[in-house]
């Protein structure tokens, strides 16, 4: 009797459970509900280094110059015009009228000020209170910010840089309203105020964080009435979320979903390519890599089609060179390397490795913008097989990795780079320019050719952006024919929204302007 | 049994030191630091050095521990270095839903796991008994995430019953009713293993106990068989189980990282493992130290509990 009692018993627990399944409840008006990978870290763009804080905090606050939709081609953002001296060194915006912070602080010269040398001065009553990791990346150039009258304020540079536009497009040179850092102090990233198309509502912690619609937007009306952003790790439960009602957009789908959704009626995809390259590194300076075509072998021997299409599935494109295809700074004319076994074994046979040789490749498990490091891995470890180059994969968590980079010891490693712009310097100098080597800067692959280290030097004293195409073009030219990486791929960007999701477009920058969005 | 309490009370603070100081030396000792987390794969060494400085991250490892015991001796775990936001508030805040999703995985796994012991030690090799053995197997060798994550696509994906993740719906909602319906799946996942582990146990003890002479004798008296199971039996078999709650209570508090990171639970765990990832000392200290705490705590409960239970065990 008692084994039936309490069968039942927990029949009625099952039942009384049942009955608390929630129904959906009803959208409110004009709210869109954002999933996210991560949840943001802090919401002021200057203190943080992560995609998913930008993507939200960059909602609230505007930089000086912008992208337009779909492209990194730079745009006035909250100064209507500038001028460039022509020694390069001072760039000159004048700002646009009557636009007000969130909290009603006028925005002004002295705002800018404040925003970018907050970061960069010691004396700043503004410097202690933040930690800004990518100061001197973007602003190690500037001098001072000078303020010539409310409505006008000048940069002046240590020495000419062409790409410095491009510079003030990133998070960590948006305008803040000084009232709010002053008031809030360390706080300020959960209180962040700006000029956006949104303002800061709130942050449940681990649950959501809520904006709501700037009324008094200077650019237009926005459409929305609030964004909900919710952070869900597992892709399972984001994509569970996004076709049960609880999110009505999600980027960043895993490969493996893409096809399934492609497939389902309330959903939409959307895809495009982003500002940002994979990479095979290779150490140029270690044999037998200092030799131009053992790196040439390696470049032939791997199969990028197959990785791109049996591994990414759709959500990469095929790379030729570190600058995205199709932008301004991209050689049309630049040849990829066909995937040819023979070719690479004839290759590392007159380099005088006719039997191939051994070595390491170091792979971290996971990363930003690292899309499927380990698959990507394998496929090229056994791809270096059929030529004879025996790889050993090492596979590390990316934080433990990221240090090992700083040894010098690598061979080859898997590495992506998010530029978040078009603008060539920002991805070759760093990456390429023989100055940059590690531990200095981020060349890991110590490569150094000193033509290509002097074009790119010209470029970014060169401010005619046709001219400075023509000395990239070049570079990317000798780049190729010195292969200093196995070029992979591009990373296209999904998203899947909703059916009532409407006129919403992917940034090429990999940052989410839901700004765009209207719901039906 | 005051001055029992108050002593164990006190070793609280060896053992939670102890605690911070490995806590410490694990992180501090694994490779990957946080500035150059924070940087990632575009740090240049100038700003590495810069922002190792800013955290603190340059004075030798005994001075960046002191200064940090020495604040939580004051009350105070710092600031994150990552978010930026005072330690001590932000697991706080989380703490909560973690308490929520345990207690309720260990209240689950508890009763189910008796009731389910006890209906298969009444009538060994029933249908019933052997359903459950079954189960138990599946149940103690399903890992948690696949678990969790199968139950989501089953009642949320295909049966649309319950929402597949969070703690609360992203609007409206608020009440009990909906945090039920956000809590079901993840406590389920959460108190499968342990459920099957306290069920086989509960099992193997009532069977040994209701072979016991005074079982016969309760019998022969004419009680009732309801009375004789529960009064005379699981009661006595009740110590053994507490142990075992307890050390489950251990399990449940790690599997709760796991499963608040299937069901975007917004606890300590998922919190904890965004801390490791990004190496934020100061975070991952606070939230090992209120998990250490809570263990504790419940064992020290636990221990209580035999006393109750059976009234010839006395502390000194």
């Amino acid at each position: 009797m008692t084994a039936r009692r309490a069968l039942a018993s927990f029949c009625m627990i099952a039942l009384a459970l049942g009955a608390f399944a929630a129904p959906v409840a009803a959208q409110p008006a004009g709210t869109l509900l954002v999933g996210l990978v991560a949840e943001p870290v802090n919401l002021d763009p200057a203190q943080v280094t992560d995609l998913n804080s930008n993507r939200v905090g960059r909602r609230v606050v505007e930089t000086l110059v912008t992208f337009p939709d779909e492209s990194t081609q730079v745009v006035p953002g909250l100064a209507e015009s500038w001028t460039i001296s022509k020694d390069g060194l001072q760039y000159t915006f004048k700002l646009k009228n009557g636009i007000k912070f969130h909290d009603g602080t006028p925005l002004n010269a002295e705002a800018v000020k404040f925003s970018i040398e907050r970061q960069i001065n010691t004396e700043h009553p503004a410097y202690k209170i933040g930690k800004y990791p990518f100061a001197n990346f973007f602003f190690g150039n500037v001098k001072a910010v000078e303020v010539l009258s409310d409505e006008r304020v000048a940069f002046l540079l240590k020495e000419p840089r062409a790409s410095f536009l491009s510079i003030l497009t990133a998070g960590a040179a948006s305008i803040v309203s000084p009232t709010a850092v002053m008031k809030w102090g360390p706080d300020y990233p959960s209180h962040p105020v700006g000029t956006g198309p949104f303002r800061f509502a709130s942050w449940d912690r681990g649950q959501r964080v809520v904006l709501e619609k700037n009324p008094a937007y200077w650019k237009y009306p926005v459409k929305l009435e609030r964004v909900i952003y919710r952070p869900i790790v597992e892709d399972q439960a984001r994509l569970t979320e996004l076709l049960t009602g609880g999110l009505d957009l999600i980027v960043g789908v895993p490969a493996d979903f893409v096809a399934q959704l492609e497939q389902n009626p309330k959903v939409t995809l959307l895809k495009q390519t982003g500002a940002h390259v994979w990479y095979l590194g290779i150490n140029n300076q270690k044999k037998p890599f200092d030799d131009k075509r053992v790196r040439q072998a390696l470049n032939y021997a791997v199969n990028k089609d197959a990785i791109v299409r049996d591994v990414l599935k759709g959500t990469g494109s095929l790379s030729k060179g570190p600058v995205l295809p199709g932008t301004w700074g991209a050689d049309a004319g630049l040849k990829a390397y066909p995937y040819d076994p023979e070719k690479a074994k004839k290759l590392l046979a007159e380099a005088g490795y006719p039997n191939g040789f051994t070595t390491t490749m170091w792979v971290p498990e996971s990363g930003s913008g690292m899309q499927a490091p380990v698959a990507m891995s394998t496929v090229m470890q056994s791809n270096l097989k059929a030529v004879g180059v025996n790889v050993t994969l090492q596979t590390m968590e990316w934080g433990a990795y990221l240090t090992k980079l700083r040894t010098k010891e690598q061979e080859l490693f898997a590495l992506s780079w998010m530029a978040g712009t078009e603008d060539p310097d920002m991805v070759m100098y760093p990456l390429l320019h023989s100055s940059q080597w590690t531990p200095v800067g981020p060349n890991r692959a110590q490569y150094k050719n000193a033509r290509f280290d002097e074009l790119l030097q010209q470029a970014r004293l060169t401010t005619d952006q046709g001219k400075r195409a023509a000395l990239y073009r070049e570079a990317q030219r000798i780049l190729v024919d010195d292969a200093p990486w196995v070029f992979i791929d591009h990373e296209i960007q999904i998203a899947a929204f909703a059916k009532r999701v409407q006129s919403f477009k992917l940034h090429p920058s990999f940052d989410l302007r839901v700004e765009t969005i209207s719901l039906k | 049994m005051r001055s029992y309490i108050a002593r164990r009370l006190l070793l609280l603070v060896p053992v939670l030191l102890g605690v911070s100081v490995v806590v410490f030396l694990v992180l501090h000792l694994s490779p990957g630091d946080p500035a150059e987390i924070m940087l990632g794969s575009q740090a240049t060494q100038e700003d590495l050095t810069r922002l190792r400085r800013e955290l603190g991250l340059t004075e030798p490892l005994y001075i960046q521990y002191l200064h940090w015991v020495t604040h939580v001796a004051r009350g105070d775990l710092g600031r994150s270095l990552w978010m930026k936001r005072p330690v001590l508030d932000e697991v706080l805040n989380r703490y909560k839903a973690t308490l929520v999703l345990t207690a309720s995985g260990l209240l689950l796994s508890t009763l189910g796991g008796i009731a389910l012991g006890v209906a298969s030690a009444v009538r060994p090799h029933s249908l019933l008994d052997r359903m459950s053995a079954v189960t138990s197997l599946f149940g103690a060798s399903m890992p948690v995430f696949w678990l969790g994550i199968v139950l989501m696509v089953i009642f949320s994906l295909w049966l649309g019953w319950l929402p597949a993740s969070g703690m609360w719906a992203p609007y409206g909602g608020g009440d009990l009713r909906d945090l039920l319906a956000h809590l079901i799946l993840p406590a389920v996942t959460l108190a499968a293993a342990s459920l099957t582990i306290i069920a086989r146990l509960t099992r193997s003890t009532m069977l040994d106990i209701l072979n016991q002479d005074y079982i016969r004798t309760a019998r022969a008296k004419g009680l009732v068989e309801g009375r004789v199971v529960f009064r005379h039996g699981l009661k006595n078999a009740l110590i053994p189980i507490v142990t075992v709650v307890g050390v489950q209570a251990g399990y449940l508090l790690g599997g709760a990282v796991l499963t608040e990171t299937v069901f975007a639970w917004p606890g300590v765990g998922l919190l904890m493992v965004q801390g490791i990832l990004a190496r934020d000392f100061p975070l991952v200290q606070g939230c090992v130290l209120v998990i250490a705490l809570t263990f504790v705590l419940i064992n020290l409960a636990v221990d209580l509990l035999y006393a109750y239970l059976d009234p010839r065990i006395q502390y000194e």
